[in-house]
């Protein structure tokens, strides 16, 4: 499965909820796939895209979407346990698990020596988990996710693109206005 | 503090694992259109920093730091004073206003005058709370 594609099918699925992007190749595939106010997009802050998304999650009704990345989520596994105590029911974290920093030159990362974060999920407490490897798996784990209270972890499966797409001509500040505005704040 | 806020429904305390993490969830409340504050100790501000320089400077994010500064008279802790003493000095590299709280004369007047500036300049802000405000009490 590649993210991109993955990501278009996604956006088909999830109408106009809410999505907050990790750096990098998920921010820029995101925008290239579906560019819409309610994108969150994150530029650094490596580690913290599925706290923002808990802080969303926390502050509407809305199921919220998190792309997450391994590398990423390596850096903060905390943040896992802080999702599973509070255990927002709308909270969806996606983790684009390519098993690399692709980002910063394709390094391959713990996931591809057996950390299992859909298993880390689990033994933080969160009960509905997934682990998927095709678009069809994805769809029909975001489906469940969709109708079903969460927190729901479902970890993706990718392989890397040899050429990765332009970066996304976007200003942080401008990405939480839009944001914002779609909340009426 | 945590416990005060605990009792009153006005607030929702979430308590992160670590400090950056809070930033973290208080920026995703503000995408949302709710307001948080994120407390911490000055060892925990030294988690901070990279989430302050890449989200919520660039994003504009305005979060209320309430920053307990250790490395201060009474300090008894070697490991608490050389981040306490550069918690001040970094906020002002990174451009973050600052005010310290050190005694509680009109103390209502300073934080809720903090606040609506943290909101008006959508920036974030810290307020250093120090032993000699609070009575000593480290940690
Ligand atoms: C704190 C911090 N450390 C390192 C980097 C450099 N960096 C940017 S993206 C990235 C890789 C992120 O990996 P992952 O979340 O798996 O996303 P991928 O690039 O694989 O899509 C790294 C190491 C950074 N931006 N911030
Ligand atoms: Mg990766």
């Amino acid at each position: 499965m590649h993210r991109f594609s993955a990501t278009k099918r996604l956006l088909d699925l999830i109408g106009d909820l809410p999505v907050v992007s990790n750096l990098g190749p998920t921010t820029d595939e995101l925008w290239h796939a579906g560019h819409r106010d309610r994108n969150f997009y994150t530029y650094g802050s490596m580690g913290l895209c599925s706290s923002i998304a808990l802080g969303v999650a926390l502050s509407t009704d809305d199921k919220v979407i998190s792309l997450d990345g391994d590398g990423s989520l390596l850096m903060n596994m905390g943040a896992i346990a802080t999702i599973s105590r509070e255990s927002p029911a709308n909270l969806i974290v996606v983790v684009w698990d390519n098993e690399q920093w692709a980002q910063t030159g394709n390094q391959a990362s713990h996931t591809a020596f057996g950390t299992d974060l859909a298993r880390v999920a689990e033994g933080c407490g969160i009960e509905k988990t997934a682990t998927v490897t095709d678009e069809e798996e994805l769809e029909s784990a975001l489906m469940q996710a969709l109708e079903q209270d969460g927190p729901w972890f479902i970890v993706a499966k990718i392989r890397e693109e040899a050429e990765s797409m332009p970066v996304a001509p976007n200003e942080p500040e401008l990405t939480l206005h839009r944001f914002r505005a779609s909340y009426g704040a | 503090m945590t416990s005060l806020m605990e009792r009153d429904g006005y607030f929702h305390v979430v308590s992160a694992t670590r400090e950056e993490e809070a930033l973290g969830i208080a920026s995703g409340a503000y995408a949302a259109g709710r307001n948080a504050a994120v407390f911490m100790q000055s060892s925990g501000f030294g988690n901070c920093v990279n989430a302050l320089a890449s989200l919520c400077l660039p994003a504009r994010v305005p979060i209320p730091m309430f920053i307990n500064l250790r490395g201060e008279v009474g300090e008894f802790n070697i490991a608490q004073v050389a981040m306490g003493r550069s918690t001040r000095p970094i906020l002002d590299t990174l451009g973050i206003q600052h005010y310290t709280l050190d005694t509680d004369d009109r103390l209502g007047l300073r934080v809720s005058g903090a606040l609506k500036l943290c909101y008006a300049s959508r920036q974030p802000l810290a307020l250093c709370l120090t032993p000699m405000l609070h009575g000593g009490k480290l940690a």
